[in-house]
């Protein structure tokens, strides 16, 4: 029970959600809720105004010939039986309540605090995804990479990507725990042979490797090369010492892996 | 007579599978105000300035209580073992350790309690903090404790909990191995699913009703009463269920300050720790740093150990030195050691005061006994389960503090365990028995050490 | 704002960024679902919308409108418990009770979506559910009764009834 009470916007299509956002300011997005309730019910967060798109009609996985696109409102449970590294890196986000709850969207807006969080960047990252945003300006298109470097002042409409040649993922956890990952590794190679390797819980955010892509000729190579990719530091669950050792060993299996389902 | 040895259901099984089991949180009176605190951001400061006037004048703020408001601010849990009081219920001239409690409020709801908490003035002046237990004994640490950095109070006067058996030095000469190792247990928070929480209902007789989720009812209602210098009989304490404690809740946390506070306004009161509070700030299992030295000759005979323990009691004193006592007389595992000097003691620091958890005192030390057994067992090459049973508890055999066992169990539960674990022992090994040690399960060192339990006092 | 809460139509007044389990617990009156941590990392808040597990500490009643809530109250009564409820007093797979009711929805959504009797598969449908006091075999040895059909439901087991469970104790006299 609390005193104070935002206003609360429920659009009921893209247009009105894109439209309610208008360039943001002031305005709290919520999609699943798992990260946004918890501060508000801290007190961490106090919004003036809160926009649910919970009936915005923004979920939804399509399918356009070697493309996919998912909206923003798509439940991460529902990516969990697509192939490497998308598949696994969802299966893998907390537990079957939570991957029901939480979105793509706040999954892809998600920043670190005490533990890293936003484990479907490094998968998406890794598939050269592209993020389309709305907010001042109009809508626009741009690589995930820039999204998540960017502003964070947009409404995240959807997310898609061309079908890679194969994909891998590896993932370092605390035993028996299901909540947030210590490092996420993914990598895929698209059909023209490029590959690409990122990570999450090397910083804020996903990141690139792009040393490690640098050197995807040598797995070993390539791990060593990812630390100079990062800047590691202690939080809740590793520190950076450990990470700085478990880093590399992820980035050469996945790139191991990568050569296996060539 | 058909309960014993049948498989009873729980009494309360049925209400917990149905969801109606009642904890301190389901307990609804109307009118019932939220409780907020608010807590040192300094691991150790001087408290210079502390203002509550802006919150007590905000609205829907009820009640706010400082250490003026404690009729005996300092109160030691367990006095009755001559553990004497060090910490003040509410932080009074100085915090000491970060998430102490200077001021609660008690208000209409939980955003009206965290604003009136955000308006207290509260100006600090940084002191230099302590946290490694090792550096205290340091001639340039800082004091952070009136009774110097480790507690003083042991059998009323002696700075350690101090254990003499037989001749160490000797023990140590006639060694074919010694074996030292450092062990430092770290801390563990208990982390029930329920957090701290109580109710305290202000009745129109006078007497207080205490919803509390205390392991320890009558101790609680003690810590209460002697905090609040009433009789027994002005306070009702309803325990009931329990969502886990683990040790964890015996430290009286919030009952005495919701009484407070209940007293103030005449409203009923409930503080419900959030989990943030509860891994921050509620006690926690101490970490321990312990350092064992053994003699041992080389057909594995513990012929003496040194041990040094340093406990972290945190910033007060609390329920520590009972469990370094306890600590003391465990020392020596299940196993009989006839040489011994063992020095313990409670360090201060600017951490969090801890507590009881399960096997208070004593699992800090299994720990470190038995890694330091397996690893002579490694050393000399014997088999582990064997080199524990030769060094067993027997009738007869002598504790640390020189008190005979008369029916120590250990040589059935090791082999207990080899049989369930489908390890194979030799003969001699297998049909050994907890009897009396003779023949050659008594060593010469052990002869002057063997006592009949018969003749004790 | 309209929720159905254990079958009764209720309406409700809560701010609408209320999470579902201050609406359930303060306005509603129905305690079952606990507040472990407000985090939605305990499990202790889970009930069922629309039949599928969730945590209530965690989602907005604005987000809610026309739901169909089930807490532990609804799943079986004192005198008819459902056979999950009756597997986990026959298992001892509650001791101090505070994370039963989230473990026994999340358990009952699995049943009812046909789970497996497979340890690790009731272990991934229970993986957001921490318990402190049983160690957790308990519990999945009460799942993987009813996955197996081995539970009737009903009047409570109680020693007039004579049944026992075969909990082994090695070395347990009993």
């Amino acid at each position: 029970m609390t005193a104070s009470s935002p206003e609360v916007l429920l659009p009921e299509s893209r247009e009105e959600a894109v439209q309610a956002f208008g360039d943001g300011s002031g305005v709290t997005v919520v999609a699943g809720g798992t990260i946004v309730l918890p501060e508000l019910s801290y007190g961490r967060l106090r919004p003036g105004r809160a926009l649910l798109l919970t009936r915005s009609g923004l979920a939804g996985i399509a399918r356009n010939g070697s493309t996919t696109t998912i909206g923003a409102m798509t439940p991460v449970s529902e990516l969990a039986d697509l192939p490497a590294p998308l598949g696994p890196a969802a299966a893998r986000v907390a537990d079957v309540e939570i991957r029901a709850q939480a979105t793509v969207g706040g999954n892809l807006c998600a920043v670190a605090d005490e533990a890293p969080r936003g484990e479907l960047q490094a998968a998406l990252l890794a598939l050269g995804a592209t993020v389309r945003s709305a907010g001042s300006g109009g809508e626009r298109d741009e690589p995930l990479e820039a999204f998540l470097d960017g502003q964070r002042d947009r409404l995240l409409l959807e997310v898609s990507f061309d079908e890679p040649a194969g994909g891998a993922f590896e993932q370092l956890r605390r035993a028996h725990t299901h909540a947030y990952a210590t490092l996420s590794v993914a990598a895929s190679r698209a059909t023209d042979g490029t590959v690409r390797i990122a990570a999450t819980g090397v910083g804020p955010y996903g990141r690139r490797l792009a040393s490690a892509e640098a050197r995807a000729d040598d797995p070993t190579a390539a791990g060593e090369a990812a630390l100079g990719d990062v800047t590691l530091t202690d939080d809740a669950l590793a520190s950076a010492w450990y990470r700085r050792r478990t880093l590399p060993v992820l980035v050469q299996r996945v790139l191991t892996r990568l050569e296996e389902v060539a | 007579m058909k309960a014993v040895g049948a498989r009873l259901p729980r009494y309360d099984g049925v209400a917990h599978v149905t969801g109606r089991t009642v904890y301190v949180d389901d307990v609804r009176v109307p009118g019932t105000l939220w409780v907020k605190a608010l807590r040192s951001p300094s691991h150790h400061a001087a408290i210079t300035r502390l203002d509550t006037s802006a919150a007590e004048r905000m609205k829907g703020v009820q009640a706010i209580v400082t250490h003026a408001d404690v009729p005996t601010l300092v109160y030691g849990h367990l006095s009755a073992l001559g553990i004497p009081g060090d910490e003040p219920l509410l932080a009074r001239d100085e915090v000491r350790y970060k998430g102490q409690p200077i001021a609660v409020v008690a208000a209409e709801d939980e955003e009206t309690a965290q604003a009136a908490v955000d308006a207290i003035v509260l100006e600090l002046e940084e002191r230099p903090t302590l946290f490694d237990v090792r550096q205290a004994f340091d001639p340039d640490a800082p004091t952070i404790h009136e009774w110097g950095n480790w507690y003083p109070h042991f059998e009323g006067e002696m700075d350690r909990r101090q254990i003499r058996k037989g001749d160490i030095d000797r023990a140590f000469e006639q060694a074919d191995l010694i074996l030292q190792g450092v062990y430092r247990p770290a801390a563990i928070e208990h982390a029930p699913i329920e957090t701290q929480v109580c109710l305290v209902v202000p009745e129109p007789s006078g007497r207080l009703t205490i919803y509390s989720c205390t392991q320890a009812l009558y101790f609680s209602m003690g810590v209460v009463a002697a905090h609040l210098e009433v009789l027994l009989n002005r306070l009702k304490f309803v325990g009931g269920t329990v969502g886990g404690g683990f040790g964890g809740k015996v430290d009286t946390a919030t009952e005495t300050i919701c009484s407070l506070l209940a007293l103030k306004c005449g409203r009923p009161v409930k503080w419900r720790f959030t989990r943030e509070e509860e891994f921050l700030v509620s006690s926690t299992r101490a970490p321990w740093h312990i350092e064992l030295k053994d003699a041992v000759s080389k057909d594995g005979w513990l012929l003496g150990r040194r041990t040094l323990t340093l406990h972290d009691a945190g910033a007060y004193a609390r329920f520590s030195p009972y469990g370094l006592t306890k600590h003391s007389f465990h020392h020596t595992g299940a196993y009989t050691i006839p040489n011994l000097h063992f020095d313990g003691y409670v360090v201060f620091t600017n951490r969090v005061p801890t507590t009881a958890m399960r096997g208070f005192g004593v699992t800090s030390v299994s720990f470190a006994v038995e890694t330091q057994m397996s690893r002579i067992a490694h050393e000399l090459d014997l088999d582990p389960y064997e080199l524990r049973l030769k060094n067993a508890n027997r009738i007869g055999d002598t504790s640390p503090n020189g008190v005979a066992y008369t029916d120590p169990s250990t040589v059935a539960t090791i082999q207990a365990i080899a049989e369930a674990t489908g390890h194979e022992l030799t003969a001699e090994y297998r049909t050994m028995t907890g009897d009396h040690r003779e023949g050659d399960w008594l060593p010469e060192h052990l002869v002057g050490q063997i006592r009949d339990p018969e003749e004790q006092h | 704002m309209n929720l159905t809460v254990n079958g009764l139509a209720r309406e409700v007044e809560s701010a609408p960024l209320t999470p579902l389990l201050t609406v359930l617990r303060e306005e509603l009156g129905v305690l079952s679902p606990k507040a472990g941590c407000l985090q939605g990392g305990c499990g202790a808040c889970t009930v069922l919308v629309d039949g599928e597990p969730r945590r209530s500490c965690l989602l907005p009643l604005a987000a809610l409108d026309g739901s169909d809530v089930t807490t532990a109250e609804g799943l079986g009564t004192a005198a008819a418990l459902s056979p999950l409820q009756q597997s986990f007093h026959r298992h001892y797979a509650a001791q101090c009770g505070f994370c039963t009711s989230g473990m026994l929805l999340a358990a009952h959504a699995y049943v009812e979506r046909d789970g497996s009797d497979e340890r690790e598969a009731i272990q991934e449908a229970l993986a957001g559910h921490v318990c402190r006091c049983t160690g957790y075999t308990k519990i999945i040895d009460a799942v993987q009764a009813v996955a197996r059909g081995e539970i009737e439901g009903g009047q409570p087991w109680t020693l007039e009834t004579g049944e026992g469970i075969d909990v082994e104790i090695p070395g347990s006299p009993a």
